[in-house]
């Protein structure tokens, strides 16, 4: 199903998937990122790790569009995204989860994926008001996907189960499933597996390593260092507000950065 | 329009900020420490003028009348704030659904009110004194005596909120109430407390706008509410100079509008105002948030 | 009394697509319109103004703005774009990232304002008089088929109105744009991240339902000739919302149920069977304290309506929650 993209990944080669530079976040009064920077040239697992406060979580927000970076750039594959809302970067390819599980609680998990799916065209005014049958073969496309997708990271019992009724877990692998629907091009995670049961985090790490066979970059902020080690390649390592070290796993950890942030 | 009538309208305005004052630091207290829009607060205010008016009637005098609109007012918000609000909230029913709660309950005062005013419209008469020229400004010894008790209460009500110590706990218990329940404070007997002291507030208020409106009816409290909500929301919930300030700016500008485009259209400045702080001010508090989407009632 | 019953239908006509209306900005979207009576009554001023003619024209006494004497339909169809424009300049004020109650309470101030301006401004639409005398449509007919024939055929046409309503409801009830309007309501910031344009489209529910709300103003004065001040207190939004929680919010059947008992069984039925107790005047405002407390029992015992929406099945297995830990 997630399928690789051979074509695309050999079109891409010029441009780096993402690139970042010198990017500021500002909160109230305080600077939550202070010029920021890094590029993820191919399709890796980086991870984004540091303290509380160390402006982690504000660079995500800043990649993906929650927050107005006030200098600098986030560039996508070669295109300049700074300036972008966060629905128009979603539809170039910047797809991102939330610390808070960002479940749609009032509809199910399967209507959670179509609605993530059916595209910028199905979720029209427009198309509402078309006929049946075009409607009916827009969803039918992204039905079969979304079951697809459900039963590839096995909750498709849980299908019919509105936001709601579901368990912190199942909460986690929704959001990430529903991801999927939009064949991003860097995913943002944002501390996936805060509150799941240990074995469900094996499991949302080997989705990871899947997603990102497929030609797909991630981001993923994390405090587990287990999870970490087992599915990312390459490192950041962040204490207030800036980058202090970006490398391969191993080397970052044995620099002795992580400490130091930890104990800035 | 000429100075004259300016200047005039500010004083006028001034005189209107008192009587909006007294109800908007009532609100923004309320506000604050509860996080809880309360709707009902209008109606409240109407509870305080009809107790007055009643009070007035039976001609048991004018202490007595003046004392009646803020016991009743305390009384009512009370009685609903431990029974109504406290039966939803106990159901961890957020901001939104305790909001329907008391705009329900408004709706209910209101026509209670109405049925059992038999759906008139009353006269109030009230001693307003002889008329003073204060420089360019127009009062009766009614209206300062207004300002008088609108100053009053404003500073009665930050002597105790920053030197008793009762007053510094609820100032806690508004930034903080999980913090503030942590260190102990006696939360019940502080959010009673302001329940009592809003509700009191309001009936004040309700007395106070009859006074200058010489009517009385059951919907009286509705009309005011939205220029009260807006110096509340303006003043910054939960900071009573706050409120005070934004009442004297909402009142004379409903006087300064209503001398240019007619009374009808005083409130739509209030409202406007209102509108205009929610859509420009990024304060904090009226944006949804995880930490500020629940009630302390 | 078939006088009364063709009234009747025609009223819950207008009710229901007000009520569906609404439904579709406060069930679908999560947008808490206390202000949704302000677009009835839009529509049903403009309906008035159109039909009039100028003002101080023939009716010398009554003044309003935008007289005009247009015929049948098309004061129908102003009365829905009215309804729309009034919707789309209050969405665009008040449509903004806003804590919900405090949404709430702009809206319902804007009602309370909206009134009492029109009801003191005698320029607008003759003040606290309101309008009357407006010409029924197509009233040459009256002579061929009688007053109570009349307005059987105004009561078949209402219906049929309210079908099509219907029809574009569901269609839109059904459709990806529903759906993503219910995502950015449950959670706006992850509906954006996925590419929901969340503001156009809450936007474009709040107009749609207004021009309804519109069209249903002008259906009720069609017939009843005439519209003040009193027919739109922010009390009577409360109405419609009552129907709608009490049936079952985003469910149209639920929705068409919960109208006919708070609109027309529960208010009908009082006038007309109660005793009169008291004085006159007493039992309406009795019924708003009822309609008051009716609201606060739906809201404590039963919040989801009696009928919930119903949910989307595609799974023939059936789902258990399942118990932590497990998966």
């Amino acid at each position: 199903m997630l399928q690789a993209r051979p074509d695309e990944a050999a079109g891409r080669i010029d441009h780096a998937v993402l690139d970042v530079r010198d990017v500021r976040v500002r909160y109230g009064g305080v600077e939550a990122v202070s010029g920021a920077a890094l590029k993820i040239e191919a399709p890796q697992v980086v991870g984004l790790i540091g303290p509380n406060g160390a402006g982690k979580s504000s660079l995500l927000a800043a990649i993906g569009g929650q927050a107005q970076s006030a200098s600098g750039s986030v560039v996508l594959l070669g295109e300049d995204v700074t300036r972008l809302p966060p629905h128009r970067r979603a539809r170039l390819g910047i797809i991102r989860t939330f610390q808070t599980a960002g479940v749609f609680d009032g509809l199910t998990a399967f209507e959670n994926l179509l609605v993530a799916g059916v595209g910028e065209e199905g979720s029209t005014l427009r198309a509402a008001l078309g006929t049946r049958a075009q409607s009916r073969r827009r969803t039918q496309a992204a039905s079969d996907l979304a079951r697809q997708v459900l039963e590839e990271f096995e909750i498709w019992h849980i299908a019919d189960l509105y936001g709601r009724e579901l368990s912190g877990g199942q909460r986690r692998l929704v959001e990430i499933a529903r991801c999927l629907m939009r064949s991003p091009k860097l995913l943002l995670l944002d501390e996936p597996t805060v509150g799941v049961a240990p074995h469900l985090v094996d499991r949302i790490g080997e989705h990871c390593k899947r997603i990102r066979e497929s030609g797909v970059a991630i981001l993923i902020v994390e405090h587990s260092m287990e999870v970490i080690s087992t599915i990312c390649d390459r490192v950041i390592v962040m204490a207030s507000g800036q980058v202090i070290d970006d490398g391969p796993f191993d080397v970052v950890m044995q620099s002795g950065s992580v400490k130091e942030a930890y104990l800035a | 329009m000429s100075s004259t009538i300016l200047l005039q309208s500010i004083g006028f305005g001034i005189t209107t900020a008192a009587v909006i004052a007294i109800g908007a630091m009532g609100f923004t207290l309320q506000l604050g420490v509860t996080n809880l829009l309360n709707l009902s607060f209008g109606n409240v205010m109407t509870i305080g003028a009809f107790a007055s008016l009643i009070v007035e009637r039976w001609h048991l005098g004018l202490v007595a009348t003046i004392l009646a609109a803020p016991l009743a007012g305390a009384l009512a918000t009370f009685v609903l704030a431990r029974t109504l609000f406290a039966a939803f909230a106990k159901r961890h029913n957020g901001t939104f659904d305790l909001l329907m709660v008391t705009l329900a309950t408004g709706l209910i005062i209101q026509y209670t009110l109405d049925s059992l005013a038999h759906l008139q419209v009353f006269q109030f008469t009230f001693p307003s004194g002889s008329t003073l020229h204060l420089g360019p400004f127009v009062f009766t010894v009614l209206s300062l005596a207004l300002v008088g008790v609108a100053a009053i209460v404003l500073a009665a009500l930050m002597a105790a909120l920053h030197m008793t110590r009762r007053g510094k706990a609820l100032r806690a218990l508004s930034v903080d109430p999980k913090l503030a329940r942590a260190c102990g404070i006696p939360m019940r007997r502080m959010i009673n407390l302001t329940w009592i002291v809003s509700g009191a507030l309001a009936g004040l208020a309700g007395l106070v706008y009859v006074t200058n409106s010489l009517t009385v009816d059951a919907g009286a409290g509705l009309d005011f509410l939205v220029l009260v909500i807006a110096a509340a929301i303006l003043g910054g919930a939960g900071s009573p100079v706050g409120a005070v300030l934004a009442a004297l700016v909402v009142g004379i500008a409903t006087e300064v509008v209503a001398a240019v485009g007619g009374s009808y259209y005083s409130q739509a400045a209030g409202l406007a105002i209102l509108a205009l702080v929610l859509v420009l001010r990024p304060a904090s508090g009226i944006w949804s948030g995880p930490n500020r989407d629940e009630v302390t009632v | 009394m078939s006088f009364y019953l063709s009234t009747i239908v025609v009223y819950f006509g207008a009710d229901l697509m007000a009520a569906w209306g609404l439904n579709m900005q406060f069930g679908w979207a999560g947008v808490p319109n206390f202000a949704f009576i302000v677009f009835q009554a839009a529509g049903a001023y403009t309906y008035a103004t159109v039909t009039l003619g100028p003002s101080g024209g023939v009716t010398a006494f009554q003044h309003y703005i935008f007289g005009a004497n247009l015929p049948f339909p098309l004061p129908f169809i102003v009365s829905a774009l009215a309804g729309g424009v009034v919707a789309l300049v209050l969405g665009l004020i008040t449509l903004r990232p806003l804590r919900r109650d405090y949404q709430a309470a702009v809206f319902l101030l804007f009602a309370v304002i909206a009134v009492d301006v029109v009801s003191a401004d005698v320029n607008l639409f003759n003040g606290s008089n309101g309008l009357a005398a407006v010409p029924q449509p197509l009233a040459g007919i009256q002579n061929s088929l009688g007053l109570g024939g009349y307005q059987w055929l105004y009561a078949a046409f209402v219906v049929v109105i309210c079908a099509a309503v219907l029809t574009l409801i569901r269609a839109l009830g059904r459709s990806g744009w529903q759906r993503a309007l219910r995502a950015a309501r449950d959670d706006e910031p992850a509906a954006r991240a996925l590419g929901i344009n969340a503001p156009v489209l809450r936007l474009q529910v709040f107009v749609i339902g207004g021009m309804i709300a519109g069209l249903s103003g002008g259906l009720l004065v069609g017939l009843i000739s005439a519209w003040s001040p009193g027919g739109w207190q922010y009390s009577e939004t409360f109405a419609v919302l009552t129907g709608i929680i009490l049936g079952g919010i985003s469910n149209d059947w639920g929705v068409l149920i919960g109208t006919f008992l708070v609109q027309i069984a529960f208010q009908e039925l009082t006038a007309l069977f109660l005793p009169q107790i008291g004085y006159p005047g007493l039992s309406d405002a009795l019924v708003w304290v009822v309609i008051g407390l009716l609201w606060l029992v739906v809201l404590y015992f039963r919040p989801r309506g009696i009928w919930p929406e119903r949910r989307m099945r595609v799974n023939n297995a059936p789902p258990k929650p399942v118990e932590r830990g497990g998966l």
